[in-house]
């Protein structure tokens, strides 16, 4: 049985008439790290709230269908256990500032001090998660007086010290460079390796395709697809439904149409597109 | 922009190292005082004698007369000249000026309730100088003040900054666009709405993500909270306590038993 | 009452309460600024009493000043029980219904603003001895001049200062609902409290009209007040 188990989940926000997810059936196991992207208004954000219990605990409204996360019903539980199993992380980091801290550290420990973490396990906890995300420098800092993205790794660790058993991400690098970027895809993929599962929704291709062992593409509140990163992401439906590709894929399927490009498969990055351009074979380079 | 409103000033005194509810209870103390004795100097031997020493015990004596000159002496000042002025009582006039006048009776009555309202504002300064509001609200939750109370202390004073900010920004901005916030009355009171407007509807609509948030991190949980911080109290705190409760009641009975 | 008061209370209501408070104060600080004279301090714990009970607004209203008074204006910090009831008694009225259309809006600012008369006559001829550090206090003063008692001359300040305050304070509070997303009052706890009724353009002008009119007896009194 998967870890995550979505069947037939319809919901609609409550004053409003048109379904935001239509019937998604979703499985996800334990340790796996799976991309989510679509165009807005594709319901991201809604699957994020439903996996992390907000959905519909929080937002009310109608659901139908069930949701499982490690063989407990989210129809049977209530947010404040919920949220004890999955942690969420989303977009704007000012708003994830509780506003009741002074320091980053303070600020971290704030979801440890409401569960009742014993003080000496907290700080260690702390430190260690700080250590993880690299930010031990900022510890003393106003979380208020930090850039968008240093925002957004506090944000991360805040919810990454509470050791949830199922990450859910939304869009969590918007505001960081791509070294940034790329150090949150290391620590979520290290993540999944320990045996965290990971739902993380994300619009950078590129990353995705290095690291995420699964993508699901959500189009108007459905599964349009889903399958290995470099499957998902270079098939030809995704350009047609107003998804961002990568320009690689773009490229080397222009160069596809010319004869140029001679592979089976074509790239997401530019390592796989400069391999695929250079290496002469006709066989597959992936 | 400032980052936090906060008086607090980190230093090594006793004041610092005492319970914040014991300075809190100090506070209490001295206003109920004030305002209780029956002895007509209790107020002013306060204010110009046992507050200062406090500050200098505090080692923020400096800040303490900055606040007092800038601040509380002002206020006081205009407290005073009001009452001395408009208070309808006594017969012996001692100054005049034009129609105004002062007699003794209201000057004395204006001064000690002006020294009143000093000790009032004065002690809570100087426990406002001594004290972290974190620390503070760690203390108060510790000892059975609900969670969310701390929350909501500690995020107005990181907001309300960040919101005077704002509005110093939105209001230039809209003067720059040429609107009048000089001139005459409806010129003024029209001026409020785009002042007003800008301010309200983006903080009202970040209501609902910065409750989820604190939500994802077990704000709505059961469990008994923890704190970070260990906030000492000693039994120096404790005795200190007992005394302070002591004197209010002595201060409460004194004035019930000499009306 | 223990699950009454409870009720008032979600995440959002936590949420909202440090923004009121700032609205108050912010706000409050514009107004002077503008030179207005009147006060609209309590925009925030009428915002919250509508939305989420009358238990939380005066939480709000009180929170407001000794916040305001610790930190900026310690003559702000007496006033508190005046914040606590203008919190509650504008919850108090939203349960009754009278937060769904102007001129009930306009209703409810006037009820307000005679509690806050009445709660504010005590602390100001306890504390103050009548003349309190505001402007009003020349109008106590002139009516104690003129030979009134000294709780009458306060609460008579009281009434004539307040209506206009406070039902212009009501005005903008719900002014300011009805130009939020719906979604976003569905969070709260009363979003039934302000759901709009009729909401003609005719009311609004019956409800400012009644303020207008407010405004002139307040004027005429005064000016009777200060010929005679």
């Amino acid at each position: 049985m998967a870890f995550v188990n979505f069947q037939n989940v319809t919901y609609k926000y409550p004053l409003t008439k048109t379904p935001v997810l239509k019937n998604i059936n979703l499985q996800v196991n334990e340790g796996e790290f799976i991309a989510v992207m679509g165009p807005n208004g594709a319901g991201k954000s809604t699957l994020c709230y439903a996996l992390a219990g907000f959905v519909p605990h929080f937002f009310k409204g109608e659901i139908s269908g069930e949701i499982e996360v490690d063989g407990k019903k989210s129809s049977e539980s209530t947010l404040d256990e919920w949220v004890l199993n999955v942690g969420l992380a989303f977009q704007n980091p000012f708003n994830q500032i509780s506003g009741a801290k002074y320091t980053v550290f303070e600020e971290i420990a704030f979801g440890l001090e409401n569960i009742g973490v014993p003080r000496n396990e907290m700080k260690d906890r702390v430190d260690e998660a700080m250590a993880l995300t690299g930010i031990r420098d900022l510890a003393d800092r106003s979380p208020y007086s930090l850039s968008g993205g240093q925002q957004q790794r506090v944000a991360l660790t805040s919810i990454l010290v509470m050791r949830p058993r199922l990450l859910v991400l939304d869009e969590p690098t918007s505001q960081m460079d791509p070294i940034g970027t790329r150090e949150v895809f290391g620590v979520v993929r290290k993540m999944a390796e320990e045996g965290m599962t990971v739902v993380m929704v994300e619009h950078k291709v590129e990353w995705i395709a290095h690291f995420a062992d699964r993508v699901i593409a959500l189009n108007e509140g459905q599964v349009l697809m889903e399958g290995k990163p470099n499957e998902v992401l270079t098939a030809d439906l995704l350009p047609e439904k107003g998804f961002g590709i990568s320009r690689y894929t773009s490229v080397a399927r222009q160069a596809q149409q010319q004869g140029l490009w001679k592979q089976k498969q074509l790239p997401v990055t530019l390592f796989e597109a400069a391999e695929g351009f250079t290496s002469k074979g006709g066989g597959g380079s992936n | 922009m400032p980052e936090r409103l906060s008086f607090h000033i980190k230093r090594d005194s006793a004041l610092h190292h005492l319970n914040p509810l014991t300075k809190l209870l100090l506070v209490l103390t001295l206003i109920l005082t004030a305002f209780l004795a029956p002895f007509y100097w209790t107020p002013h031997i306060l204010a110009v004698l046992f507050i200062p020493l406090l500050s200098m015990l505090g080692k923020v004596g400096r800040e303490y007369f900055s606040t007092a000159i800038r601040l509380i002496l002002p206020a006081a000042t205009f407290l005073f000249a009001m009452q001395a002025f408009f208070q309808p009582v006594g017969e012996e006039i001692i100054f005049e000026f034009y129609f105004l006048d002062i007699t003794r009776e209201s000057f004395l009555f204006a001064f000690s309730n002006a020294m009143r309202i000093v000790v009032m504002v004065s002690a809570f300064t100087i426990f406002l100088l001594t004290t972290h509001p974190s620390e503070l609200m760690s203390d108060l939750t510790r000892r059975g003040l609900p969670g969310q109370f701390a929350y909501v202390i500690i995020s107005t004073l990181q907001i309300l900054p960040q919101m005077q900010a704002k509005a110093q920004t939105i209001i230039s901005a809209q003067r720059s666009r040429g609107l009048e916030t000089e001139g005459g009355f409806f010129k003024r009171a029209g001026a409020l709405v785009p002042l007003i407007g800008p301010l309200v509807f983006g903080s009202l609509v970040e209501v609902e993500e910065r409750a989820i948030a604190i939500e994802a991190r077990g704000f709505t949980s059961k469990h008994v909270k923890t704190s970070l911080h260990e906030i000492p109290d000693t039994s120096t705190d404790k005795l200190l306590r007992w005394f302070l409760t002591a004197l209010i009641l002595a201060s409460i009975g004194l004035r019930i038993w000499l009306s | 009452m223990f699950n009454k008061i409870k009720g008032n209370f979600n995440t959002q209501t936590w949420v909202l309460i440090p923004i009121a408070i700032a609205i108050n104060i912010a706000v409050g600080q514009i107004v002077v600024l503008l030179k207005l004279p009147v006060y609209l301090d309590s925009i925030g714990t009428v915002l919250v009493a509508v939305l989420c009970g009358p238990w939380a607004g005066a939480l709000t209203g009180a929170l407001t000043n000794i916040i305001w008074g610790l930190a900026i204006d310690p003559n702000a910090l007496p006033w508190w029980p005046v914040a606590f009831f203008i919190g509650y008694m504008a919850g108090r009225m939203a349960q009754w219904g009278f937060f769904k259309s102007w001129w009930k809006v306009a209703v409810t600012g006037f009820v307000v603003a005679l509690t806050a008369a009445v709660v504010s006559t005590p602390i100001a001829v306890y504390i103050y001895g009548g003349i309190t550090a505001s402007g009003s206090s020349f109008i106590t003063a002139y009516l104690l001049q003129t030979g009134q008692g000294i709780w009458q001359a306060v609460f008579s300040t009281g009434f004539l200062v307040e209506p206009v305050d406070k039902i212009t304070t009501a005005m903008i509070a719900f002014a300011i609902i009805l130009g939020l997303p719906k979604r976003t009052v569905g969070g709260y706890p009363k979003p039934e409290q302000v759901e709009v009724e009729g909401g003609s353009k005719n009311e609004l002008y019956i409800a400012l009209g009644v303020v207008v009119l407010l405004i002139l007896i307040a004027a005429f009194v005064l000016r009777g007040i200060l010929g005679g």
